[in-house]
């Protein structure tokens, strides 16, 4: 043994030390939250992700603004003109500013698919959670009925609204179509919710909690609801895009806003008038921004999916 | 005797958000043909990283080999590509777990699991290969194998999906068979018979063994020699003899005392080992066991200790072996 | 002699398992636990032992039977009731990974039952309370903000054991507590346990299928087998002089930490598995796999009888074999 010269006989006497030591724990404790946040930090698409939708979100308020044209105002003179240093994005063909449409069409599509989402969320909750803690005979009525409604095409939904709702006119009002989505939108999420309640029902904290005297209502509280949270926001993430994308396509089938209001879905719509006059710009535009909302979501979705997969921690 | 298996100085770490884990540290054992060699220790000390090494089924990253080698009949296991990799497992080295379900295709009919893996691996036609696997099944006493060839693995009981993961892992005669925690998920009368059929299928197939377990009655029963492993190093080493009878590391000495025995005093106390293993993210520089050891020396805490042959085939690594710690309570044997 | 702490009578727990399929977990088991004692069950998976431990302090509802405590039938006692009752039975899981909220501090998991119960008036009198616990089960302050995922297998059991103790319990079942350690944990965790014993004064119904743990900490064990019991007896007698044929072949089958003594030992091989519970047949439930049977067994399940004094088995053929 090499380290023998440095061995004095003192060292080979009795340590003193308890065996207390033995029980420290050296790694620094971290917080769930930002345990989760750390580790989206490290997913650079979905960092991407985020940082595209708070752009694109910033720029749906801004944007409007900064052109200095509104969304609605006409100018006959100035139809069709490429994009460039007058108009950013182009003129339509009522000669509107597209920068502002489409910024002002984003605002629409976006608090359209937040608000649904958010519909979504607040019914899938409650329905899935209850579901979750009734008895086996509530809980399989209550799904067979989600099922049914689930398996209603929103699109139906959305004609048969927007003739009965409709104001004279054409068009379909926001709130018709945040309701036509909704209405069937919430199944999914509260089959998720369903799931994850009757899971972490079985669980064995809940049953350890139920051992101590926990009422359901506690064990609800304390238990289940915390622990279904992160699938519930990964959800409602991913339910964004999809709302967006429904919505625009029914804006694409001449079933969205009316006008001059406009969404995504719309302006392409519109601009499918000007691809076949050699103006594409006016269907790009508004694709390109669709499809970063949607990419943007579902990255950032697929990211937080990772970051609370408790197996993928540590 | 012929060694099947040379671990060399192996180092295994992994990434994580902290820093360096160091799972397994510079350790080095063989394996001889026919032997059966048990690795034992508590849960993170390394020594289902180290089954893995060899299979080389670690998740990389975050994972990584820092150094050394991994000898299988004379090639170093570490410098084959995956495809090769993948010969070897199907062909010389079987492994099982203590999961069987890890292992086993849940949508897959149990005889298409082990047709498939001979179809795949010795180039035999389907309808031999059908043939082999009802014979397999056979051999590790599956009764009816066939008609349970045409079941799937949730139709298995616990003891008998092991049976036939260790039937998966011995269709192609291993020359090596890594047992991970075969037995600890199945009870003790289930246990017995598993047992007895690995001994069997090795005396009947010469193979070897490395059985990875945390049970000393299963490696007394077992095994021919012992490796005992701790935080990631090996703190000591010998035959089976030598290390229940002989037993020199005062970490093996604990852990042979913490099982109660069945001719134990109700008022004996059993012997338990304070407190918890440490974190390998921050290995200590000095003796891995020095926090939780009855007979520590202020040597210990500091300076990491060398291995001390005690006979050609038992070592072990503790301060208390060395000349100057004669004496020392402790150090007798 | 004594007055039994928990009297249990001829429990019973079915599940329903699919149409006219009734899974027997539990088939009319009877057993004394008397003050300050530990009560060894063991057996098998799927033997019913766990299923018995939850039926008894309730937490799954009971098919039949009755379990006495205080002099009243606690099966029968209102929900009202039944909490105030509930304070004195507690249970430890098997799993430590899984039975503590991954979402919660160790402070929240070991003051959840002193918060049901509100038992704390102001939130330092609750921490103080709770590291009380902590330092019991040899932990400390240090420890109370961490989250479980923190802990080794260990000291999660520990902090699972100071949440059972919170509320002061007579009894406590342990399922399987250790099943999921590391032996060297093992014995700190059995060693905390008996220690806990004599300070507090608790009882224990210890649920395992690890026997020569079972003995150890036991002063009476019973065994079960696809929900009846077996055997019964002082576990040192038990262990030394098996009488059911089951008991010895699961005693044979515990390999010994001694190779010479592992090696040499003559084991009774059982062979095949346990049969299902489900809708059982009449007669001994061991008959298969036992190799004494005779055509009796398979008609009249035998008795549960006191061959000794304090022993008792179900099997026709003792005196015979």
């Amino acid at each position: 043994m090499k380290a023998d010269t440095n061995l004095r006989p003192e060292l080979f006497e009795r340590a003193e030390k308890d065996n207390k030591n033995a029980d420290k724990i050296k790694r620094p404790t971290i917080k769930y939250w930002p345990d989760v946040w750390r580790r989206l930090n490290h997913n650079k698409l979905a960092m991407l992700g985020l940082v595209l939708i708070i752009l694109m979100g910033i720029m749906s308020f801004l944007g409007t603004e900064i052109s200095g044209y509104t969304y609605f105002e006409q100018n006959l003179s100035m139809r069709n003109i490429d994009p460039g240093s007058e108009f950013w994005f182009g003129s339509d063909e009522l000669g509107r500013d597209m920068f502002t449409r489409v910024w002002y069409g984003a605002r629409y599509s976006l608090a359209i698919g937040i608000i649904a989402a958010f519909i979504d969320f607040l019914i899938g909750v409650l329905y899935g959670g209850i579901a979750g803690i009734a008895s086996r005979r509530v809980d399989s009525i209550m799904m067979r009925v989600a099922e049914v409604i689930y398996s209603i095409p929103y699109l139906l939904i959305v004609i048969l609204l927007s003739v009965v709702l409709s104001r004279e006119g054409g068009g379909t009002s926001m709130f018709v179509l945040i309701l036509a989505m909704s209405l069937t939108g919430w199944v999914p999420m509260a089959i998720l919710v369903r799931g994850q309640v009757l899971q972490l029902k079985e669980s064995e904290y809940s049953l350890a909690s139920e051992s101590l005297g926990a009422t359901k209502g506690w064990i609800l509280k304390k238990h289940i609801f915390p622990n279904t949270l992160g699938p519930i926001l990964v959800n409602v993430t991913l339910t964004i895009p999809r709302a967006i994308f429904a919505e625009a396509t029914l804006g694409f089938l001449g079933l969205g806003l009316q006008a001059p209001k406009s969404s995504l879905g719309t302006l392409a719509n519109d601009g499918l008038a000007g691809l076949a006059v050699g103006n594409a710009y006016q269907i790009i535009i508004p694709a390109i921004l669709i499809s970063l909302i949607m990419f943007s979501f579902n990255v950032l979705g697929d990211g937080l999916r990772d970051a609370l997969d408790p197996r993928l921690r540590k | 005797m012929e060694k099947i298996l040379e671990i060399k100085n192996l180092a295994v770490s992994f990434k994580t958000f902290f820093g360096e884990v160091e799972a397994v540290r510079n350790i080095s054992f063989d394996v001889g043909k026919k032997e059966t060699v048990a690795v034992v220790g508590e849960s993170g000390c390394g020594k289902s990283v180290t089954a893995n090494s060899v299979m080389q089924l670690l998740p990389m990253p975050p994972a990584f080999f820092k150094t050394g080698e991994i000898i299988f009949k004379g090639e170093d296991l570490l410098k084959k590509s995956e495809n090769e990799m993948q010969k070897i497992r199907g062909n010389h080295i079987g492994m099982i777990f203590q999961d069987p379900m890890t292992s086993l295709n849940p949508t897959m009919k149990v005889g298409s699991q082990i047709v498939e893996g001979l179809v795949k691996h010795q180039k035999v036609s389907r309808e031999e290969a059908k043939k082999k696997a009802i014979e397999m099944l056979k051999l590790v006493s599956v009764p009816q194998p066939e008609k349970r060839i045409d079941q799937y693995p949730h139709e298995f009981s616990g003891g008998m999906r092991q049976r036939v993961m260790i039937a998966l892992a011995m269709i192609s005669n291993p020359d090596l068979l890594i047992a991970d925690e075969p037995t600890t998920a199945l009870d003790v009368t289930v246990q017995a018979q598993i047992l007895d059929l690995m001994k069997e299928l090795q005396d009947k197939l010469d193979m070897s063994i490395i059985l990875i377990t945390h049970d000393l009655g299963v490696v007394a029963d077992m095994s021919d020699r012992v490796v005992v492993m701790y935080a990631g190093q090996i703190v000591e080493q010998g035959l089976t003899e030598e290390i229940f009878d002989n037993t020199s590391h005062p970490y093996t000495k604990k852990l042979l005392a913490s099982v109660p025995r069945l001719d134990m005093k109700r008022d004996e106390t059993l012997v338990s080992i304070e407190g918890t293993p440490p974190d390998l993210y921050i290995p200590p520089k000095g003796c891995a066991f020095y926090d939780r050891c009855d007979f520590a020396m202020k040597v210990c805490k500091d300076n990491m200790p060398e291995f001390t042959h005690h006979s050609q085939t038992h070592a072990s690594r503790c301060w208390l072996s060395h000349p100057m710690a004669k004496g020392v309570k402790g150090s007798e044997k | 002699m004594q007055e039994p702490l928990i009297s249990v009578k001829n429990l019973k727990k079915y599940f329903e398992v699919g149409k006219g399929a009734m899974l027997k977990a539990v088939d009319g088991i009877s057993f004394d636990i008397y003050p300050g004692e530990t009560f060894g069950l063991v057996g098998e998976s799927g033997c019913g032992k766990s299923t018995a431990g939850r039926t008894i302090i309730r937490l799954y509802d009971p098919t039949d039977g009755e379990v006495i405590f205080n002099g009243k039938n606690i099966f029968a006692l209102s929900r009202h009731d039944m909490a105030e009752v509930r304070r004195n039975f507690q249970m430890i899981f098997q799993d430590p990974y899984a039975s503590l909220n991954p979402r919660m501090t160790v402070l929240d998991i070991v003051a959840e039952p002193l918060d049901i119960h509100k038992i704390c008036k102001n939130s330092k009198e609750r921490k103080e309370r709770v590291i009380e616990l902590l330092q019991l089960v040899g932990l400390n302050d240090e420890h109370a903000m961490r989250f479980p995922h923190e802990f080794s297998g260990g000291q999660r059991q520990r902090i699972g054991i100071a949440r059972a103790l919170a509320l002061n319990p007579k009894f406590i079942v342990c399922d399987e507590p250790i099943s999921a350690l590391d032996v060297s944990i093992q014995a700190q965790v059995v060693n905390l346990l008996k220690d806990l014993q004599s300070k507090l004064g608790l009882t224990y119904m210890f649920i395992a299928h690890d026997l020569s743990m079972v003995r150890y900490i036991s002063d009476r064990v019973g065994v079960m087998y696809l929900g009846h019991m077996m055997e019964l007896g002082e576990s040192e007698k038990l262990y030394d002089d098996p009488l059911h044929p089951y008991t010895k072949a699961l005693l044979s089958a515990i390999p010994i930490p001694e190779p010479e003594v592992q090696r040499s030992k003559k084991r009774i091989v059982l062979e095949g598995d346990v049969p299902s519970p489900i809708n059982p047949k009449d007669g001994c439930r061991f008959v298969d796999r036992c190799a004494y049977a005779i055509d009796r067994c398979r008609v009249e399940t035998p008795e549960f009888i006191e061959h000794k004094p304090g022993h008792y088995a179900a099997c026709h053929r003792i005196g015979e074999i």
